[in-house]
């Protein structure tokens, strides 16, 4: 066990995380060397200083408080889930209301909307045997459309009339310009929310023509933080890039990206985004432990060179 | 971590066999114990998993107490950590149906309170400083401490002053962190969880939180020193 390894894990010696075997030696280390000593020494004060502030325990009543308002919450969402059992298991929900000739009519087909959630469609077959839902007493019948959920079902003693209450989903398209506050609203949501890869890419697209747009910035942010699809993760990468200098998130969330992305390439690129600031302390430390450390041998020497351009600190 | 909080509750009784009152809890006891509480956390999961939200509610009150207490230090607000509460055991009781029983759920609820707490420290954008004063609702000043309890029997000004300043350098230490390597410096020094235990919650290694706290570590160090020249 030598010094360098000693001092390199003796944060790990503070916080009581080597094991037993490691430990026994690192003790004996330490116990033959003043330079390690000190640095444990000076960790172990570090410790002490950051527990000097201690964990303030929120007072009874503010434990209540919360308590109480998640309570109220929780009881919100169990009603909301009592509805969307009917939803779920529509064979059940037909036992139940005693199955009678009116109900025998109503046709359940359970299929799955692109997105989340799960749409019933609601049938009615005319006499013409043509799918449709009826208008009731007035209107014509109108077009099946996709349904969310079934609130009630009620049948009239002694009568075949039976009334269903029922959510829609219905699909809408909105078109505007880019300026266009709604526009931007859906483009943001898209980016965060949808499921298929090439809706969140093409809404980045639109998105990185105003990226000077705090929320724009922010949804980019959470992309590369956050999405699975590292191709996603990239061209957001690619529309932040250019803020690399002035905004210090930016700064963060790439040197997040560089240390933690699973994906080889984003790394790659986030390294190089970081060039313009590489005498940042912050990313110079990064730089550091990258060089000296990554699995990664291109990172590695990459890190190398970039390092190697910047003048040494005294 | 304080032992109330998350240690098994379990009635010890005199085996001292000397009547002196004594109260020893043999291994066989302790392990017993643990295995009946786990199971009575399994009854109680699979209950909330049909919707039930009473079932919900007595599951997480073991851990509810160190959720405030985790989202109040990281926040430095009763507002906002009110609204992490609320979201992770909201967000938490909605999902419970897909939790698999492949990991502790004390592990499976700690990655959405700590995915809710990193996404607050990047909203507030952490390179501002802490501070114990903060705003309510309405506007109006008042100390974060006045929502804390404070069990010291003696009160001495001058050592609340002192506590009050290194506070403040302890706060804004903490600031100059990524959110990881604050997140992962507070799951490790504050609530004393294991290595191991911080990379399942954050959805990574061990090895890289160990990494990230050796980064934490070494900027504390740079900002404490800086401060005290």
């Amino acid at each position: 066990m030598n010094c360098e390894w000693v001092k390199d894990n003796a944060f790990l010696y503070a916080y009581d995380e080597l094991p037993d075997d490691q430990r026994i030696e690192f003790e004996q280390h330490v116990n033959r060397c003043t330079g390690c000593a000190e640095e444990v020494k000076a960790l172990k004060g570090l410790r002490e200083v950051m527990s000097a502030a201690p964990m303030l325990e929120p007072s009874p009543s503010f434990l209540a408080e919360s308590r109480m308002k998640l309570q109220e919450q929780l009881e919100i969402a169990q009603q909301e889930r009592g509805w969307k059992r009917w939803f779920i298991d529509p064979f059940a929900m037909l036992k139940t209301m005693k199955f009678s000739p009116a109900l025998a009519a109503v046709l359940l087909m359970v299929g799955f909307a692109g997105g989340a959630g799960v749409a019933y469609k609601l049938a009615h077959t005319d006499s013409g045997g043509n799918p449709s839902i009826a208008g009731g007493d007035k209107g014509p019948p109108q077009v099946v459309a996709s349904i969310a959920g079934i609130r009630e079902i009620q049948q009239d003693p002694n009568s075949n009339r039976v009334s269903i209450k029922y959510d829609t989903l219905q699909p809408q398209t909105a078109e505007g310009n880019l300026n266009d506050q709604r526009i931007q609203q859906l483009l943001l949501y898209a980016a965060r929310n949808n499921v298929n890869t090439g809706v969140r890419l093409n809404s980045l697209d639109l998105l990185t023509q105003k990226p000077e747009d705090t929320k724009v910035r922010e949804a980019l942010e959470a992309s590369l933080r956050y999405d699975t699809n590292p191709g996603v993760r990239l061209k957001a990468m690619e529309a932040l890039a250019p803020y690399v200098k002035q905004d210090s998130t930016v700064r963060d969330v790439l040197l997040e990206a560089l240390l933690h992305d699973n994906n080889p390439g984003v790394r790659s690129l986030a390294l190089q985004t970081l060039e313009p600031v590489r005498a940042d302390s912050a990313v110079r430390m990064e730089l550091q432990y990258l060089a000296d450390k990554d699995k990664d041998q291109a990172i590695k020497r990459q890190a190398q060179a970039m390092l190697a351009t910047l003048p040494e600190i005294d | 971590m304080p032992a109330g909080v998350l240690a098994m509750r379990f009635a010890v009784g005199d085996v001292s066999g000397n009547g002196s009152g004594e109260t020893v809890v043999t291994r066989g006891q302790m392990a017993g114990q643990q295995t009946a509480g786990r199971i009575d956390d399994a009854n109680l999961i699979r209950e909330a998993q049909q919707g039930n939200h009473r079932a919900f509610e007595e599951l997480i009150r073991q851990y509810d107490q160190a959720v405030l207490r985790l989202a109040l230090h990281l926040t430095g607000s009763p507002d906002d950590a009110q609204d992490i509460y609320q979201e992770a055991f909201l967000k938490a009781y909605k999902s419970v149906g897909n939790f698999r029983f492949e990991c502790s759920f004390y592990t499976w609820l700690y990655r959405i309170v700590t995915n809710l707490c990193l996404d607050h420290l990047r909203k507030k954008q952490v390179r501002k400083e802490d501070s114990a004063v903060v705003n309510d609702s309405d506007g109006e000043e008042f100390s974060l401490l006045d929502t804390v309890s404070d069990d010291r029997a003696a009160h001495n000004p001058e050592r609340d002053l002192m506590r009050k300043e290194l506070g403040r350098k302890i706060g804004k230490a903490l600031t100059r962190l990524t959110e990881r390597e604050r997140m992962v410096f507070e799951l490790k020094h504050y609530q004393g969880l294991k290595l191991r235990t911080i990379g399942e919650m954050l959805n990574t290694t061990e090895e890289t939180a160990k990494n990230t706290l050796f980064r934490a570590t070494q900027k504390l160090r740079t900002s404490l020193a800086e401060m005290r020249s």
